[in-house]
């Protein structure tokens, strides 16, 4: 299959490149450092139009591809994961979903403010007893007169902690089946909802991870997001395009590492050479560049058919059943080629080791994916 | 044929250029002077054989007179010579589109053969020499300063008006910038810093280090026009100062081809740099891996 | 009135290979908008709504100045249109043949009030472009300038200058070569990239010009520049005040002196 980008997506990479080395690298160490959300470049990311991306004009967004989005996602995760994972929740999980399931005032209310970057957004689906299998839900919305009564609790919430809309999945029929979950939209000022702690991570220790908790939270029929009985379509919809992004993340990381290991071997000088002049070198580095290619591929064409319409959930799954694991073995290799310098924190690298991980975990584990994959296969 | 070499001046030094256009260019060496009198006083003892003068008032930037200047070089095509600031730049763009001549830049060498200029161009920020052949007339774009040897006092050559013809720009103001101006050029000694200095106030420490050596304090480009630590003037680099010390210091400066080829014709090089791998490292005759904070204040104290 | 930016696409010369025989290799190196161009055009884009005029972008050079790709990426940072002069007589332009085309296309334009230009292309880096272009135009050109304002009688400008800040008036027309700090370029926004995809973008073709281009210099040999003859030596730096007397040590044995020692 013949790939390449168009000019406005090779710009829009340029561009993303020279935010990223700026505005965006400077700051990663020391966001992972103080385990602190990158606040203040959420204004510039507004500005450079990359939180309104999915977003149409009409809206105040830029309204780009999504391949140009997942390009500026690998941009950004090249050298900060946790940069790259604050947009792609908001961006990808929660505008998208507002713009395809949202009603014509809710979709004016909030895609301005989310473009704008004056509301992030947060994406409330995992619960204490309920990752992967979301039928095990039991937050629950119970319908009353003015509308709904939200109750439950909600861990590892991603950009939580300053987020200003949650979209939260809820249980509105005790009944099993898809149908019994429905979605809503939570602003941060509602009485009854209470943040918890950001939980110390292994990586992505900048990104805002946080539990949720809702006391009688009392919501307007308003705040119903798409048809009652819709949250888990919802929930897989925005999941789909979401592993597109995480696996652009995963690319990132892997590529940020590669690129620090190759400036790093043809400078370090071991037995009288530079050690990218020895061969055990050089099959890593041969290995670490293929394995990026080959998820570039995959996440490209994922990207690509999310654009041209055509059916893309067993194209993301696989792209970060790929590139999750990827990202881990090619950090890994990277961390090997600078050695002890490579394990400490005057180098990136082994704070891309510790972020590369979560992209096997969240947002689908791997093996989450390879259930979505082996039920196209086998269909 | 004969062609006369222009060697254009604007108030800096150009008495190594002028040694450069006699030695090299097969042909009298005249002046071209524009601004105020002293301007065309110093030229006329620089060893030309005439000064053609082109007077400013205080008010008038020398760029205002490349039209006149262009005019005197068509009459009398040849070889025209400048230095690389601002105004001399621009005096040799215009002669050039007047001589519809070609321009030499970058040149480490040149000399004439077979009646061709041919010169060894540092090309592609110093990493590729090429030797070219020029036919005459050239604009060429030369480091001037100061006399490489010791000259004595010449006597005053004749001086002549030259076409007075104008562009429409004033100076309407001009206030001293904190700090004396320095010429990086003339400096015999340089201490110049880079990336490696963590804030604008460690600055205090190079300085300490420049007065023990009597050098002048330069950096790298990053400092002067990304942050703004030091004034344009002192940045050493392709695009900026190009000197030729007999010491030159590179403190925390990780050596850039860019940085590195302005500083190529320094007798010595001494790195300070607490990265083993920096490409400073490869291109310095004296070698300290280490950090700069402590060096630098050991290295000031040795001196006093 | 028109505003013309010149800019030029190119590659940074770091990326490229210099093989053992001179021979260059620019297949590893991505061109794009030359750095200090993105400083002229950010300038002229504030010249230009403070005027009310056209902002065009210039670019001369080989075939790669004409991919879309070259013309899209400068006018997403702010050009109203993109005039472009692209030939194979043009693809090792130096500053001379470059000067004389951009000053063509200047003219063949028409009203052209002010062109402005980066202080150096990357590629080249010879800073001479704009001072014969001026030369060409006959027009006023003026180096290093920092900062430029509109009146309606005329240009305001500043610049560092022999150690001071130089306040200046001209009329137009006028060539201006920006400092490379004038303003920091913004980063072209999605927004910016959409919307140049549908701005104008107009070839002029270099037989139209009808010039009759200045002959280029003699190519008698390439080589890679010579490895710096330096000595190398290295000196223990465990101890800094050690380290420190052995430098001094070593430089009074070349022959350097100070105040205060021999």
């Amino acid at each position: 299959m013949p790939f390449h980008l168009t000019d406005e997506q090779e710009i829009v990479r340029a561009s993303l490149r020279q935010f990223a080395e700026t505005e965006v690298k400077p700051l990663a160490a020391q966001l992972d450092r103080e385990h602190r959300p990158p606040l203040e470049t959420i204004p510039k990311l507004a500005d450079l139009g990359v939180l309104g991306m999915t977003i149409p004009p009409p809206y105040g967004g830029s309204g780009t591809d999504y391949l140009s989005f997942v390009l500026a996602l690998e941009e950004l995760a090249r050298v900060c994961a946790t940069t790259a994972v604050m947009v792609e929740v908001h961006a990808s999980l929660v505008a998208t979903s507002i713009l395809r399931f949202g009603d014509q005032a809710q979709k004016t209310h909030y895609l301005p403010e989310l473009a704008a970057g004056r509301l992030i957004g947060a994406f409330a689906l995992t619960e204490p007893g309920a990752g992967s299998d979301a039928a095990a839900l039991t937050t629950r919305a119970e319908a009353d007169p003015d509308g709904f009564v939200l109750n439950g609790q909600k861990i590892f919430i991603t950009n939580g902690g300053f987020a200003g809309v949650f979209v939260v999945l809820a249980r509105t029929s005790p009944a099993v089946g898809p149908k019994s979950i429905s979605a809503f939209l939570v602003d941060r000022d509602r009485p009854g909802l209470s943040v918890g702690e950001p939980e110390r991570k292994m990586g992505i220790r900048g990104s805002s991870t946080v539990s949720l908790l809702f006391d009688d939270l009392k919501l307007p029929r308003s705040a119903l997001l798409g048809q009652l009985g819709q949250g888990f379509a919802i929930a897989m919809s925005g999941l789909d395009g979401g592993r597109t992004g995480i696996a652009a993340q995963a690319l990132g990381i892997a590529q940020g590492a590669y690129e620090e290991a190759v400036a790093y071997a043809k400078q370090r000088v071991q037995f009288g050479q530079p050690i990218a002049r020895l061969q055990a070198i050089q099959w890593l580095v041969a290995d670490m560049a293929t394995e990026i290619e080959a998820g570039r591929c995959l996440v490209y064409q994922a990207a690509d058919r999310q654009d041209r319409g055509l059916p893309f959930s067993d194209a993301a799954a696989k792209a970060k059943l790929f590139c999750g694991p990827m990202a881990t073995r090619v950090t890994h290799s990277a961390l090997q080629i600078l050695g002890g310098n490579g394990y400490t924190e005057a180098y990136p690298v082994e704070r891309m080791c510790r972020d590369a991980r979560i992209t096997e975990i969240y947002e689908g584990t791997n093996e989450i994916q390879r259930l979505v994959i082996a039920r196209s296969a086998l269909r | 044929m004969t062609w006369i070499n222009y060697v254009i001046a604007t108030g800096r030094p150009v008495e190594g250029l002028v040694e450069r256009a006699t030695a090299v260019g097969g042909g009298p060496v005249w002046g071209l002077a524009v601004g105020p009198a002293p301007v065309a006083q110093r030229l006329a003892q620089s060893g030309v054989e005439r000064v053609v003068w082109f007077e400013t008032a205080a008010d008038v930037p020398a760029e205002a007179l490349a039209r006149g200047l262009a005019a005197q070089v068509t009459a009398r095509p040849g070889l025209v010579w400048a230095g690389r600031t601002a105004p001399e730049r621009v005096l040799l763009g215009a002669a050039a589109a007047a001589l519809r001549a070609p321009v030499l830049t970058d040149a480490v060498d040149l000399w004439l053969e077979d009646d061709r200029l041919v010169a060894r161009q540092a090309a592609l920020a110093g990493r590729l020499w090429l030797t070219l052949a020029f036919d005459r007339p050239v604009a060429i774009l030369l480091e001037g300063g100061p006399a490489q040897a010791d000259q004595p006092t010449r006597a005053s050559v004749e001086i002549v008006a030259g076409p007075a013809l104008t562009h429409p720009l004033r100076q309407v103001d001009w206030r001293p910038r904190g700090g004396a101006p320095v010429d990086l050029k003339a400096a015999r000694r340089v201490v110049a810093v880079g990336r490696g200095l963590k804030a604008a106030l460690d600055l205090g420490l190079i300085e300490a280090l420049a007065e023990a050596l009597g050098a002048e304090v330069a950096c790298s480009r990053p400092l002067a026009e990304g942050l703004g630590w030091l004034p344009k003037d002192r940045y050493v680099g392709v695009s900026g100062q190009q000197v030729s010390p007999q010491l030159y210091c590179a403190v925390g400066l990780s050596g850039q081809a860019q940085h590195l080829a302005g500083a190529r014709t320094a007798d010595l090089i001494v790195a300070i740099n607490s990265d083993p791998d920096a490409p400073v490292m490869a291109a310095a005759d004296y070698i300290l891996c280490g950090d700069l904070y402590q060096l630098v204040p050991a290295l000031t104290e040795a001196l006093s | 009135m028109r505003i013309v930016v010149a800019h030029k696409w190119a590659a940074d010369p770091q990326e490229a290979v210099v093989g053992a025989d001179g021979a260059v290799d620019w297949s590893r190196a991505r061109p794009a908008v030359s750095e200090y161009d993105a400083v002229a055009i950010a300038v002229g884009r504030q010249l230009a709504d403070a005027s009310g005029a056209e902002l065009v972008g210039l670019s001369v050079g080989g075939p790669t100045a004409a991919a879309p790709l070259a013309a899209k990426a400068a006018l997403a940072r702010g050009l109203d249109s993109a005039l472009i002069v692209a030939d194979p007589a043009l693809a090792e332009a130096d500053s001379a043949v470059t000067a004389q085309v951009l000053a063509a296309a200047v003219t063949e334009l028409g009203q052209v009030g002010l062109v402005l230009t980066g202080d150096c292309s990357v590629d080249r880096g010879a800073r001479l472009t704009p001072a014969v272009l001026a030369g060409w135009l006959d027009w006023v050109c003026l180096a290093e300038v920092s900062a430029v304002r509109w009146d309606p009688t005329g240009l305001s400008l500043e610049r560092e200058s022999d150690g001071g800040w130089q306040s200046l008036t001209l009329s137009p027309p006028a060539v201006l070569a920006l400092a490379a700090g004038a303003v920091y370029p913004p980063v072209p926004g999605m927004k910016d990239v959409l919307a140049a995809a549908r701005k104008p973008i107009r070839q002029l073709d270099l037989g139209q010009l009808g010039l009759e281009l200045i002959r280029a210099p003699l190519l008698l040999a390439a080589a890679p520049a010579p490895a710096p003859d330096r000595r190398g030596v290295v000196i223990d730096a465990m101890d800094p005040a050690l380290a420190a007397a052995e430098l001094v040590a070593r430089l009074s044995h070349d022959g350097l002196t100070w105040e205060g020692r021999p």
